[in-house]
This record gives structure tokens, sequence and C-alpha cells, in this order.
């Protein structure tokens, strides 16, 4: 896929960007289980460049969607900015309740049924929030959030991530799989970078790699 | 000085907290809403006032802020309270506090690091009561106010596929009311609709708050009823067909109606795969029910 774009980084750049990656995830995963009690595994990160119209092909290709995938999608800005989206390709909704205590909530629930699609929006917020700050803490910087929202197959219909940026524009996908310990649970990470942060993102890792000299 | 006043003046609750967790700002709409000013809550624990945020959910929050720096996003159908407030409007009267939405994000210093956190409250309790109203139409039927067909055939569909995964048994009852038409034909359609409203609220008195119970259409009901094995769920088939028999429908002073019912019990076993396999079997019991001379409850398994 447009592998005529792979130049915008340099060999040494896409090393070190690996390199903070496994870091990055090695820090998130070990806070999440101190912190916050999710015992989470990912997988080394897979790099790549994409040009942002083929990246719903892209993630057409690693799903297969069925009545159950549910997708959580949160954006992030700063001088790095981009999106995380964050994948269960099929995850029925008593696997969902115990991925989080829930057990001293008064709220499950007014709505006489349970808010799956709260929960997941609120473990996307927490998986995604850990690895693009723990990312930014190496690459020196800070970002803020956007609420977090998410696709669920049985009530919309497509997604289009592509459609709110410019068909031209590249991204940097950062693609892991995940699983919770204990539980049958998998899914994809996605991190995508967006091209307005290249330029920042190519200094930044220099200056990175400077600092390991 | 502009910016002070911008911290009082906006229609959201402002907190500040330090990593104790310990107020160092609360704004004018925290004041106002919680009856507690800023001199006397600062400096304190958030949790002397608050007992109800030390739970693990608001602690996960605070934390994963603070080492993260990401942003949690509360809402208020995940958490129903969070500052429990009086609501606002005199028109939403749904709710007894308050629905919030929080978000909760680190405040940094010169050097990045994160040494407060941010509480930003709003209140959306309008947004939920259209919420509970689009949910009930969605779901409820609108003469009985029980759920709807669609709503049962969803939960149905669930309830197999927990089914086929843990082997836990349900039951499924299927109701009709008899002569239902006799009914409409002699006392006329209003006092049809009087029939099906006290039916279903006379039903749904026996039921246990976990089932499901839906009109089905026209005189029509059923009823899910989860982790209930066949002899369970013929009992409290005979506890309804009882209670309606006995039971003296006063539509007016003078017109008092005596309705019976007719039902189809089935139970999941190994040949059931979908939501028709099961509603067929009921089907077919009702069907039995009404040959046999109607008001009484009969179960495939007796002719299986």
């Amino acid at each position: 896929m447009n592998t005529d774009k792979n130049e915008i980084f340099t060999q040494d750049q896409k090393d070190v960007l690996q390199e903070i990656m496994n870091i990055a995830f090695g820090n998130a995963t070990a806070e999440l289980s101190e912190i916050i009690d999710i015992y989470v595994v990912l997988s080394v990160p897979d790099i790549k460049t994409i040009n942002s119209e083929n990246l719903d092909l892209y993630v057409n290709n690693l799903i297969d969607l069925k009545k159950n995938t549910k997708i959580i999608e949160q954006k992030f800005f700063g001088e790095y900015n981009g999106a995380g989206l964050l994948i269960f390709p099929d995850i029925n909704n008593d696997e969902i309740v115990t991925l989080l205590d829930y057990s001293d909530t008064d709220s499950i629930d007014y709505l006489e049924q349970v808010p799956v699609n709260e929960i997941l929006i609120e473990i996307g917020n927490i998986l995604i929030g850990a690895c693009i700050g723990k990312i930014t803490d190496l690459l020196d910087t800070y970002v803020t959030y956007s609420p977090p929202d998410i696709f669920s197959s049985d009530t919309s219909n497509k997604f289009c991530f592509s459609c709110n940026t410019d068909k031209d524009k590249t991204g940097l996908v950062m693609k892991t799989t995940f699983t919770f310990n204990g539980k049958n649970i998998e899914g994809l990470l996605l991190l995508l970078a967006s091209n307005d942060s290249f330029d920042w993102l190519k200094k930044a890792l220099d200056k990175f790699m400077e600092s390991y000299l | 000085m502009i910016y002070e006043q911008i911290f009082h003046m906006v229609n959201v609750g402002i907190v500040i907290l330090d990593v104790d967790l310990k107020v160092v700002k609360w704004n004018k709409w925290m004041e106002i809403h919680s009856n507690i000013s800023c001199d006397i809550i600062a400096g304190k624990s958030i949790f002397d006032f608050y007992p109800n945020l030390d739970t693990k959910w608001f602690n996960r929050s605070c934390k994963s802020v603070f080492s993260f720096g990401n942003t949690a996003f509360l809402t208020h159908k995940l958490y129903k309270t969070i500052f429990p407030f009086k609501p606002v409007s005199s028109f939403v009267t749904i709710f007894d506090n308050m629905c919030q939405d929080c978000i909760v994000g680190p405040l940094r210093n010169e050097d990045k690091t994160i040494e407060y956190l941010y509480l930003m409250v709003s209140d959306v309790t309008k947004m939920a009561s259209y919420e509970k109203k689009l949910l009930d139409m969605g779901s409820k039927d609108g003469l009985t106010n029980i759920y709807n067909r669609k709503y049962f055939e969803t939960k149905l569909e669930e309830e197999i596929e927990r089914s086929n995964r843990y082997k836990n048994k349900f039951s499924l009852i299927i109701f009709d009311i008899d002569f239902f038409k006799k009914v409409n034909d002699k006392y006329g359609h209003l006092a049809g609709d009087y029939i099906l409203k006290t039916f279903a609220k006379i039903v749904s008195k026996l039921l246990r708050s976990s089932d499901i119970f839906a009109r089905y259409g026209g005189e029509e009901f059923c009823c899910i009823l989860p982790e209930t094995p066949n002899e369970l769920a013929v009992i409290i088939a005979e506890r309804i067909r009882k209670e309606i028999e006995k039971t003296l429908f006063e539509y007016k002073k003078d017109t008092k109606i005596r309705i019976t019912v007719s039902q189809g019990v089935s139970t999941i076993n190994k040949n059931i795969t979908t939501k028709t396999d099961i509603i067929n079997l009921a089907d077919k019991a009702l069907y039995k029910a009404k040959s046999r001379g109607r008001n009484q409850v009969v179960t495939a398994q007796t002719y299986l």
C-alpha cells in the first residue's frame, strides 16, 4: 500500500519509533496493572505509513466485521496528533462487563440494561490514553483528548476514518494486538499519527536518538 | 482577573484537586449546587464531603490522569451519581439527582509534570430524560407500557446465544387471552384496551424483575424467564392463570368483565438453536391449550 511514501521516515527514525513504542507499551502495561488493575498484554507493534484514502480498506482487511464488532475511536491533539482505534473484532456483552471492576457503582442501571458501549468507551479511553501518554512522555510532549466515540456494527451502518481527513494525506499507523490476562478477549490497537505532526515527529525522534548517542 | 471571573461564571462546575485529592479550587457553580462554599471545602479531601466518590472507579480515573496525563470522561450513563445535587429544572421529574457528565483531566506545571487535576461537571439531566424517553419509545409497547415485540426478539436472541455458550436453561411462556374478540365485540374496543392494560399490569406483578414480559401483538403476550427450568415456568404460568381467572376486570361501574388466558410453555434444549425454534415450540403448546378447552397451561415438554 503506497510504498513510495515510505521514505518520509528514515530507517533510523523508524527503528527509534519502534523502540519508543516498545518502551512505552511496556511502561503502559506495567502501570495499568499496578494502578488500575487492568492486566493487558500488548504485542510488538508493527509500523507502516498509509495514505489516508486507503485507511478504511486497511482496517477492513484487518478485521472481519461481525455483529459483535466494536471499535472505539479517540482523537488526540497537540504537537503530536492523530487518533487511537481500539478494535474488538468479536466480543459479547457478558465478557464486556468483566473488563473493569464496577462492583461499587450504583448505576448498572436505570436504563434497565448494561451500558456495554459505555464500558467499552471507558476501556478504550484508558488503553489509548495509557499508550499515547507513555509515547508522548518519551517524546517530551503531551496531548489533549476528545471524548471517545464507539462504532457498534449492530447500530451503525459503516465507519469511515478517512472521511474527515484530506484524501492525499499520509498517516502513520502503529498496529498492535492485545489480550487481557486470564480472559478470552483479544483485539487490535491502532495508533494513527496524522501527517500534520510528521515534521515535529521526525525532529522528536532525532532528538530522542541523540540523547542515546 | 478576567479569567477568575470566567472561572466563576461558566455554567459548569470546576473543581481542582491536588495529588492527595484535596480540594484546591471550587467554583461558584459548585458552591451554588452543593451549598458548600469554597472557604469550607478548600484544603480538605473531596472524600470528606463526598464519601460516595471514594470508589474504585473514581480513584481509577484520578490515578490514570496522574500517571498517563489522559482525560477521563465519566458519563451519566455509567455513573448515575457523581455529585449528588438536586435537579435544577422543575420540569424534569424522573430523576432524584441531577444527571452529570464529568471530565477529569490533568493540569501541568511549566516542566510538564502533573501536579493537579481538574474536574469539569456538566448538568445533563435534560438530555438524560430525552434519552430515557427515546429508549422507552423504542422498547416499550405504547398501550400496555410493557416491552414491545422488537425488544423481546432482541432479548430472546441474546438469551439463546448465552444459553448456547454457558448451557444455562431458560423458559418461554406465550399467553393468549381467550375469546378476546368477543370482549371487543360486546363491550367495544376501549374496553378491550382496558383489559389488555390491566392484564399486563397483573401479570407484571406476578413476574420477577429479571423476567422479560412483552406484548407480542394483539392479545398475545410472551415472557422470557431467564435461569428458569421448565417445571418452575409451569408453576409461574399456573399462578398467572389462576390470578387472571379470579380477577373481575371492572371497566366501568356497571361493566365488569371476566377473562381467562391460555398459555404455552417451552424451555431451551439442545435441539433449539434459533429464536424461531423456541417460539414455535411454545406456540404449538399454546395451540394445544386452546384445543383442549382454553384457560390452561400446556408445556411443550409433556407431548414431546
